[in-house]
C-alpha cells in the first residue's frame, strides 16, 4: 500500500529535523523516516526512551527543544527503517521512497524528498584495523554517550579532527583508560589564517577548551603530527604502533612506539552519506575539504533531480550548526514548491538563511583546511591490507587491477569485487579510490577521473521475500 | 563495561526495566533500550562475527548501521545489524554463526 505526503524527509539528525519542523509549520504534510530507534541523528546520540536522565547535558537540552517541536507538529515519524531506493513515479510525478521497518509504510508517494542522510567515519585502512577492538569515533560515541557502556579498558584515539578531542574526553569520563591522542594534523599552526573565523565559534572553543581540560587531568597526551600505522592482535586488539608524520602525513621511519591497548578509536573526519542522491542520478563533484563526492545544489538545497533537497552533512562536511541552517532552508524551498507558503511569504526567511549560513560556511572551510586527510594516510596500507573489508580485498589486489589496465572504481569493482559486499562500497570507496590514484600517480590520475561507484537499490541488504514483494509493488 | 559513574560529560543515568537475553546459550543481563552491540560488548564479548573468506573475527566498527561488520543472528535470522538492535526480553542472539549471506 502506498501512502502519501506532500515531503519526505529521510534522516532524523539536526538537518532533518529543522527541515521537517521549517516545511510542516508551512502546512505541508510531512514524513520523517529515520533508521534509529528515535530521532537526533549522530550528532544529538539522544540517550533511548527507556532510559531516565535527571540531569541534560546542554547538547541534550538543544535536541529536546528540536524532538518537542517535531511531536507538536503533524509530521508523520517512522523509526527503525530503513530507505532503500527512491524512484521517481512515471505516472503522476514526485518521488517514491521505498522503505522496510516493522510497521513503516512500504512505499511512500511524495511531491520533494529532503535528504538529510549525515555522514560517516572516513574509513582509513591501515594493517590490524579489521581487528575486533578496532571501531570508529562515531562508534565509541555513540556507545558511550547513548548506552553507557565502554568499548574498552584501555582505548588508544587516533585520526584527525575536532571528534577525536570529545572521544577522548567521554571515554576519559567513562572510565577508560586513554594513553594517548594522535591527530594527524598540527592544527594549531595551520590554523593561524582562520583565527577570525575561530573566534566566531567561541562556544565550539569552550567545549574544545573543556575536552582538553579532561586529558589534562587524565594526563593523556595529545599529541599532533602522530598516527597509528598498525593495530596488532590475534584475535583482538592487543597493541598498537603509532608513529611521528610528516607534513604530506607520511609516516616518518624509526619514530615508532608501540602502546598496550585493548581498544583503537579511529576519526580521520567524516564522509557523505550520498547513496540515494547517487541513486536518483544527482550531478555530483569532488571536494576533498567537504568529504569527497557531494551532490551540486543551487541555493534552495535543490539538487541537479527536481523536487529532491540536500542538506547537512550528507551534502558535505559542515556541522551541526550548518545542517540545521542548510535543513530550514531546504524545508522552506520543499515547501514553495508544493505550495505550502508562496515564494514571496519565504523571501525574508530566505535572505535570513543565505546570510546565516554564509558565516557557517566559513567555519567549515576552517575545519576542511585544518583536518582533511592527506594522501600519506593511504600509505598506511600495506599490500596484504584489507581495503574492502567485506568482500575481504587486499590492496595488493587492487594495484594488481590497476596494472592489468583498471583505470576507474567501476573497472576495479568487476575485477575485483571491492564495493560488493553488505556495505555496498560505503567504506571502501574512499581506500579504493586513493589506492587506484596512488598507483596512477605518474599518469596524475585524479579522483575526479577515477569517479565513483554506482548505487542502485537496494541501498542495504534486505531480505529477499522484502524485495521480491517490492518488485511487484514498484513495477 | 557498563559506565555507572556519573561525571560532567556522563551525567548519571537510570537504564530501562532489566531483562534477560540469550547469548551463544548462555543467559545475560541487559537492560530495555539497549542494543544487542551494547550488551555483548559489556559483557566482554567483542567478537560478534566470522568473515566469509577467511573466518576472521570482526566486532563493531562503525557503530551507526553502516559497515555491516557487527551482524549476528537474532532469533534464528541472520545477517541483524548488533548496533542497530534493540534487545528484547528473551531474545536469542548468537555470535560468529558459520551461515552468513
Amino acid at each position: 500500500m502506498t501512502e502519501t505526503f506532500q515531503l519526505a524527509v529521510i534522516g532524523g539528525g539536526p538537518a532533518g529535523m529543522e527541515a521537517a519542523i521549517t516545511a510542516a509549520e508551512a502546512g505541508v504534510t510531512v514524513i520523517i523516516i529515520d533508521n534509529f530507534p528515535s530521532l537526533g541523528g549522530q550528532y544529538y546520540k539522544p540517550l533511548p526512551d527507556e532510559f531516565g536522565a535527571r540531569k541534560k547535558t546542554k547538547t541534550e537540552r538543544e535536541a529536546e527543544v528540536l524532538f518537542k517541536m517535531v511531536k507538536g507538529l503533524p509530521i508523520t515519524q517512522v523509526h527503525g527503517a530503513l530507505v532503500w531506493g527512491l524512484f521517481p513515479d512515471e505516472k503522476q510525478g514526485g518521488w517514491l521512497v521505498a522503505v522496510h521497518g516493522e510497521g513503516a509504510p512500504k512505499k511512500v508517494h511524495v511531491q520533494a524528498v529532503v535528504l538529510a542522510t549525515g555522514a560517516y567515519d572516513t574509513p582509513v585502512a591501515f594493517p590490524g584495523w579489521t581487528l575486533p577492538g578496532v571501531l570508529t569515533a562515531g562508534a565509541a560515541l555513540t556507545l558511550v554517550k547513548t548506552q553507557r557502556v565502554a568499548p574498552g579498558r584501555r582505548a588508544l584515539v587516533v585520526g584527525t579532527g575536532p571528534l577525536l578531542l570529545s572521544a577522548a574526553a567521554h571515554l576519559i569520563d567513562a572510565g577508560v583508560q586513554v594513553p594517548a591522542v594522535c591527530e594527524a594534523s598540527r592544527p594549531f599552526f595551520k590554523a593561524i589564517p582562520y583565527a577570525f573565523t575561530a573566534l566566531g565559534q567561541l562556544g565550539r572553543i569552550e567545549e574544545g577548551i573543556k575536552y582538553a581540560s579532561k586529558m589534562a587531568s587524565a594526563r593523556t597526551p595529545y599529541k599532533m603530527g602522530w598516527s597509528i600505522v598498525e593495530a596488532r592482535g590475534t584475535e583482538r586488539v592487543e597493541e598498537a604502533v603509532i608513529t611521528r608524520l610528516d607534513s604530506a602525513y607520511r609516516p616518518v621511519e624509526g619514530s615508532e612506539q608501540t602502546i598496550a591497548v585493548d581498544t583503537v578509536v579511529t576519526g580521520f573526519h567524516l564522509i557523505p552519506n550520498t547513496g540515494l542522491a547517487r541513486m536518483i542520478g544527482c550531478e555530483f563533484e569532488y571536494c576533498q575539504e567537504k568529504g569527497g563526492w557531494v551532490p551540486l545544489r543551487d541555493k534552495t538545497m535543490q539538487s541537479s533531480q527536481p523536487g529532491v533537497y540536500i542538506a547537512g552533512d550528507g551534502a558535505g562536511i559542515g556541522g551541526a550548526e550548518m545542517a540545521r541552517l542548510e535543513g530550514r532552508m531546504a524545508g522552506l524551498a520543499a515547501a514553495v514548491q508544493v505550495g505550502g507558503i508562496t515564494q514571496g511569504e519565504a523571501g525574508g526567511v530566505y535572505g535570513r538563511l543565505k546570510s546565516e549560513l554564509k558565516h557557517q560556511r566559513g567555519y567549515a572551510r576552517m575545519l576542511g583546511a585544518l583536518f582533511t586527510p592527506r594522501p600519506g594516510l593511504t600509505a598506511l596500507a600495506k599490500d596484504d591490507t584489507l581495503i574492502c573489508r567485506c568482500e575481504e580485498i587486499t590492496l595488493g589486489e587492487i594495484r594488481s587491477a590497476v596494472a592489468a589496465g583498471a583505470r576507474t572504481l567501476g573497472e576495479v569493482k568487476m575485477i575485483t569485487r571491492t564495493g560488493m559486499g553488505n556495505c555496498q562500497g560505503r567504506m571502501c570507496e574512499h581506500g579504493v579510490t586513493n589506492a587506484i590514484v596512488a598507483a596512477l600517480t605518474a599518469e596524475k590520475a585524479t579522483h575526479q577521473q577515477v569517479g565513483m561507484y554506482s548505487i542502485r537499490p537496494p541501498l542495504h541488504p534486505l531480505p529477499v521475500d522484502v524485495l521480491a514483494d517490492a518488485a511487484e509493488e514498484l513495477d | 563495561m557498563r559506565i555507572d559513574q556519573s561525571s560532567s560529560l556522563l551525567p548519571e543515568v537510570k537504564r530501562g526495566k532489566k531483562i534477560r537475553i540469550v547469548v551463544d546459550g548462555s543467559f545475560l543481563d541487559a537492560f530495555e533500550g539497549e542494543t544487542v552491540a551494547a550488551v555483548l560488548l559489556a559483557a566482554g564479548v567483542i567478537k560478534f562475527r566470522l568473515t566469509r573468506e577467511h573466518r576472521h573475527p570482526r566486532g563493531v566498527y562503525c557503530g551507526m548501521g553502516v559497515c555491516y561488520e557487527c551482524l549476528v543472528r537474532v532469533d534464528g535470522v541472520d545477517n541483524v545489524r548488533a548496533c542497530m538492535t534493540p534487545v528484547v526480553d528473551g531474545m536469542n542472539v548468537e555470535t560468529c554463526r558459520e551461515v552468513e549471506l
